[in-house]
């Protein structure tokens, strides 16, 4: 049913000044709702401790948003080995890649900040790393089709030609060396923005849940919620990057991958909404 | 973009379905909550999966009305949107109003204006920041956020007894600490992904040219008892065995009396109907 819609208007990529500059102001007045509830304390740690746990959410989100742009993302046509990039959608793949680096990223949540997101990071692009490899290995000794791209003459890193390779027909197929970066990339920075939304929602639950009265062993809650947030989270900016760019691209070559800016306000007013209704949790009243 | 497929020509439109849903949904929940709260017995924690199959309902049927329009991320993505954008406003809504003794009256309510509140946020940004221009993402975007929501408030009512954050962090009846709770030790996250994937498969499965409402409904009714049987087994931990036993034996005959109506209504639609079995290696 997709495929007979998906074709893209003609201004599909052009970016949308006025509704980008309302959705900064709303994000604008979401961080200021957040500082005033810290500074009347019901938001525990005060007004400068809620604004830096948001402002830190939302440059988690934004780093997704930008990541999930250089992720190979071919769909059902790379499936059949008409496209070029891995044969699923942007939210599974981005999922995938960046649950992965959330994990790491969380297992090491008591060794600092530093530490967790270098795990994170590196927690992601291996998940991608392994995942490109592997799609290509499939591709090349499994289906037969030698790694082009559609969207380039040449491979900007390596310089190889790439019309030659490409069957009649079809956009390219494989994963040509430049989709294989972009994959590793989009994944160090999916992980990265992952942990970084877990880890201060983390902080901010730890700082919190005392003051709500919990006065228990209350470490597993605060990494239930923050983890679970977390990963809703994630969904909902690498979903609202899949619309961005509506359905496949190849990585950091693509045309398409110029749409990044609309796709980081897209996630600076998402993750402002979700950030501060997932410090509403510990709001004390 | 917005070119549309018509789905399901003809039969209920979406705004009765939709009516139906929420109120099923949230009659349950307030009765699952009267009867833990009012009677103090948990055995009305069935009716936590009678509120999650309500969501599905009204989401299955918004789901088919946003993907009727080519969104190019395939339809899953609608789903995991749904309950992503859920999952902070239902743990919020179950905490806001935890400190009070109306508080837990007060929860399938917000659950469902917070989680309206961020869908309308999101669908607008997909609408007007990206540049989508389809006519009902807003809308919808929003509907599937509280079906989101309101969905994780029933299997948190299904599997604790209770919705509020007192009930969904604390290991109840076995007396285990707060890391064995539905919020602890991550129960929630398999309530995520069930209700995720419950929502999102059935248009997915059934769309297409012979898409009929009546065959597509039944698999969201089949998919929210499959969910609710896990869910059931689960509950086991939190609330009194016969309220567990109760929920399993509904989930279970549900589900069995669904998929036997699926299978019907699927040999109804199909083309041609072949019992396939295993291929055999013959010899030759």
């Amino acid at each position: 049913m997709s495929a007979i819609a998906a074709k893209p208007a003609a201004d599909a990529g052009a970016f949308r000044p006025v509704a980008s500059i309302i959705a900064i102001i709303l994000a604008i007045v979401l961080v200021v709702i957040a500082y005033f509830l810290g500074n009347f304390n019901l938001l525990p740690g005060g007004g400068v401790f809620a604004i830096k746990t948001l402002g830190l959410i939302i440059l988690g989100a934004a780093l997704i948003a930008f990541g999930v742009h250089f992720v190979p993302v071919g769909g059902a046509p790379a499936a059949m080995g008409q496209a070029p990039g891995i044969a699923t959608g942007v939210a599974m793949l981005a999922t995938g890649a960046g649950l992965a680096g959330l994990f790491g990223g969380a297992w090491a949540a008591e060794f600092g900040l530093a530490v967790s997101l270098v795990g994170g990071a590196i927690g992601g692009g291996l998940m991608m790393a392994i995942t490109c490899l592997m799609v290509n290995m499939s591709y090349v000794f499994g289906m037969g089709i030698p790694p082009a791209s559609g969207k380039v003459e040449k491979d900007p890193l390596t310089g190889y030609t790439q019309p030659e390779f490409k069957s009649q027909g079809t956009e390219g197929h494989g994963l040509p060396f430049i989709s294989y970066v972009g994959g590793v990339i989009g994944g160090l920075l999916g992980g990265l923005g992952g942990t970084l939304i877990y880890y201060e929602l983390l902080e901010f639950y730890n700082a919190a849940l005392p003051g709500a009265g919990f006065i228990f062993d209350f470490v597993p809650l605060s990494v239930g919620i923050a983890g679970i947030v977390a990963v809703g989270m994630f969904l909902v900016i690498a979903v609202l990057s899949a619309y961005n760019i509506t359905g496949t691209i190849e990585g950091p070559h693509d045309p398409k991958f110029k749409r990044f800016p609309r796709a980081i306000v897209a996630a600076i007013l998402a993750s402002a909404a979700c950030g501060l209704v997932a410090m509403l949790v510990v709001m004390i009243l | 973009m917005s070119v549309k497929v018509e789905a399901s020509a003809g039969g209920v439109p979406h705004n009765t379905v939709m009516i139906i849903g929420a109120l099923i949904a949230l009659v349950s929940l307030y009765i699952g909550i009267a009867g833990n709260y009012l009677l103090g017995i948990d055995w009305f924690a069935v009716f936590g999966g009678i509120a999650v199959i309500g969501a599905l309902v009204w989401g299955n049927s918004t789901i088919k009305k946003l993907c009727s329009y080519g969104i190019g991320t395939g339809v899953p993505s609608a789903g995991m949107l749904a309950f992503g954008a859920g999952t902070a406003a239902f743990i919020a809504a179950s905490a806001i109003f935890c400190g009070f003794a109306f508080g837990i009256w007060l929860v399938p309510i917000l659950t469902l204006v917070l989680a309206l509140i961020l869908g309308l946020i999101f669908g607008w940004i997909a609408n007007s920041v990206e540049n989508m221009k389809i006519p009902v993402m807003t809308r919808s975007i929003a509907e599937l956020s509280a079906v989101g929501a309101i969905a994780l408030a029933g299997f948190a009512l299904l599997a604790t007894g209770g919705v509020d954050l007192l009930s969904i962090s604390s290991a109840g009846f076995i007396g285990l600490d707060v890391g064995s709770s539905f919020l602890g030790a991550g129960i929630i996250a398999v309530g995520f992904m069930l209700g995720a994937l419950a929502l999102q498969h059935p248009f997915n499965a059934c769309l297409g040219p012979g898409e009929k409402q009546d065959r597509t409904n039944m698999l969201a009714l089949e998919c929210g008892f499959l969910s609710m049987i896990v869910m059931a087994v689960i509950s086991f931990v939190f609330v009194s065995p016969i309220a567990g036993w109760i929920s399993l034996i509904v989930a279970v005959l549900g589900w069995i009396i669904t998929y036997a109506k699926y299978v019907k209504l699927s040999k109804r639609d199909a083309a041609a109907w072949l019992d396939a079995t295993p291929f055999e290696d013959k010899e030759e």
